[in-house]
């Protein structure tokens, strides 16, 4: 048994390739051999890791992958328990379906980052591409629990489709949260248009400038008692810049989408005069 | 036994088994926390006639509370574990949802055993209450006037040890009173204990039944009422006029012992006789306080 498991990538990827197979849970049982001969997929064929990695370690649930990764696609899949760190950038979908364990990504992800996921959570450090937290294609319901936080930009449509759970970005592309059925978004600089369009129960918290949409309605200005306790648990956990004038400063609330059953809110950061 | 000059009686308290809760109160500020704790443990002396016993334990820095914001921690104990959510939510509902600023969440998170309390009190939000998920634990938001009430989902319920007790026999009334509030002044903020009664200190000490009213569930303890000594069996020493009681209620057995061990050195002054405590034989309950033990450095856990 080791401290952890490393993946070293061999040579860059020069294709993508699926690496559904990579999540530390399923890793934890395995001697070096073991992971070695784990199948990626390179389209309908079948790659063995260890022929696009070098192991080290083995029987260990904390994993780290070195490399440029941004080719490999679908890691952490499904993934329950354990940590995984990737220390460069990564590819599409990300943790999808991860239901705990923390994964942590030193570069930028791709697309799908955390979809459909039910718990754990996921710290990207750079900029995370389109649908994070989203659903998976043709699905009702994107992310149903844990925690993404981006601490660069999300791409467009971030939190789409999302059910539970909390999405924290530093700025996000056009149609956050759209179409959520509850959860939270929370976005601390600049927000892209048509922002949570379809919402029905979800809370889209903005600390930097937003255009509220034509179908949200202004209710009142005050401090949401539940947002200092959410700020203060993510700026303790993931250390993020928070600070007391967002925990206990005061929010334009405003109900929508009222195209849905408006119960959904966008509450809108007022900076002190 | 002696501490400077005030004797320790050779005897126990006797406390029983309770089941509890503790409330965490935040507000805008202190004075708004404690309004709303003040209110939340009214009429809540004794479980005889209040049904429940509680009282405020401490006051809570920003730092130590979930919102950061000032607070207030309360602890509420009932003889048995049906009757407890009832008196949470009707006490929750009347005084803390209705008092301007308030949040309320639960004191015991490492509980195993958990109670609905913000659940059945959302329905006053009347279909308009949203809940949020945050660090695996539900909190319900209620549309009020103000603006919103939060509150935790389910609170953490604790078996606790009830009525804890030490009585301090005194030269006169004044200086009964004097050492009881040094007791209570030493015993103030000592984490998992409350004083459920006025100002934690209770005049009417009673015994169980009554020698003539068959339905009484207690009585006066005449046998330590002063103005009696003459006409019943007293138990009060040459020299006692006054005697006033301390009441602990606690979370667990070594709370109350060294809250006890704190109030009772407080309250060995000048002008005070002797330090006794009541008991039933052992008949009552499993907790057994022993006084010379106690002062004597011996707080055990548990049952003795």
């Amino acid at each position: 048994m080791s401290d952890r498991i490393t993946l070293t990538l061999r040579a860059p990827l020069a294709r993508p390739l699926d690496a559904d197979a990579i999540a530390p849970d399923r890793l934890a049982a395995l001697d070096a051999q073991e992971v070695s001969a784990l199948q990626l997929r390179d389209g309908r064929v079948g790659v063995p890791l260890g022929d696009v990695f070098t192991v080290t370690g083995e029987r260990s649930s904390s994993l780290v992958i070195d490399g440029d990764l941004a080719q490999l696609h679908g890691v952490g899949t499904l993934m329950s328990a354990g940590s995984l760190t990737v220390t460069g950038a990564i590819g599409n979908a990300l943790g999808a379906r991860m239901r705990g364990g923390a994964i942590t990504v030193q570069g930028s992800a791709g697309d799908d980052a955390g979809s459909a996921m039910a718990g754990g959570s996921i710290v990207i450090a750079g900029n995370v591409g389109d649908r994070a937290g989203g659903a998976l294609q043709g699905a009702s319901k994107g992310m149903t629990g844990g925690e993404i936080i981006v601490r660069g930009i999300a791409g467009r449509e971030a939190g789409a489709r999302m059910r539970r759970g909390i999405l924290y970005c530093a700025s996000c592309g056009d149609s956050v949260g759209v179409g959520m059925i509850a959860g939270n978004v929370i976005v601390s600089g600049a927000i892209g248009e048509n922002v949570g369009a379809g919402n029905k129960r979800g809370t889209i918290v903005a600390l930097g400038p937003v255009r509220i949409p034509a179908t949200y309605a202004y209710a009142c200005t005050y401090r949401p008692p539940h947002l200092s306790l959410m700020l203060l648990s993510l700026r303790k956990r993931f250390d993020l810049p928070v600070d007391d004038a967002h925990l206990h400063g005061l929010f334009r609330r405003y109900s929508g989408d009222l195209a849905e059953i408006g119960k959904g809110e966008i509450l809108e950061w007022q900076a002190s005069p | 036994m002696d501490i400077r000059g005030v004797h320790i009686d050779d005897t126990f308290a006797e406390a029983f088994g309770m089941r509890g809760v503790r409330i965490i109160i935040t507000a805008k500020n202190q004075k708004w926390a404690r309004e709303s704790a003040n209110k939340l443990t009214g009429f809540a002396t004794s479980v005889i006639a209040c049904k429940c016993e509680a009282a405020i334990e401490r006051d809570l820095t920003p730092g130590e509370t979930p919102d950061g914001r000032p607070g207030i921690s309360v602890l509420l104990f009932t003889m048995d574990s049906d009757s407890l959510p009832k008196r949470v939510i009707e006490r929750i509902g009347q005084t803390v949802l209705t008092c301007p600023t308030t949040a309320c969440f639960d004191g015991l998170p490492d509980a195993p055993d958990r109670i609905a309390i913000g659940k059945p009190l959302r329905t006053f939000g009347d279909g308009f209450q949203g809940s949020k998920m945050i660090d695996g634990q539900r909190y319900w938001r209620l549309p009020v006037m103000e603006g919103e009430f939060l509150i935790q989902e389910m609170f953490g319920k604790a078996k606790g040890v009830g009525g804890g007790n030490f009585l301090i026999l005194a030269e006169s009334a004044d200086a009964a009173l004097d050492a009881a509030e040094a007791a209570v002044d030493a015993m103030a903020g000592m984490p998992g204990v409350i004083l459920p009664f006025p100002g934690g200190i209770v005049r009417s000490g009673s015994k169980v039944g009554a020698k003539r009213y068959k339905t009484m569930i207690a009585s006066t303890n005449d046998a330590f009422a002063p103005t009696l000594r003459a006409i019943t069996k007293s138990d009060l020493p040459e020299g006692v006029n006054s005697v006033l009681e301390i009441v602990l209620d606690g979370l667990d057995f070594r709370s109350i012992a060294k809250a006890m061990q704190t109030g009772i050195d407080a309250a060995c002054r000048p002008g005070v006789h002797s330090i006794t405590a009541g008991n039933y034989g052992g008949k009552l309950g499993p907790f057994h306080f022993h006084l010379q033990k106690i002062m004597g450095g011996d707080v055990e856990d548990g049952p003795t």
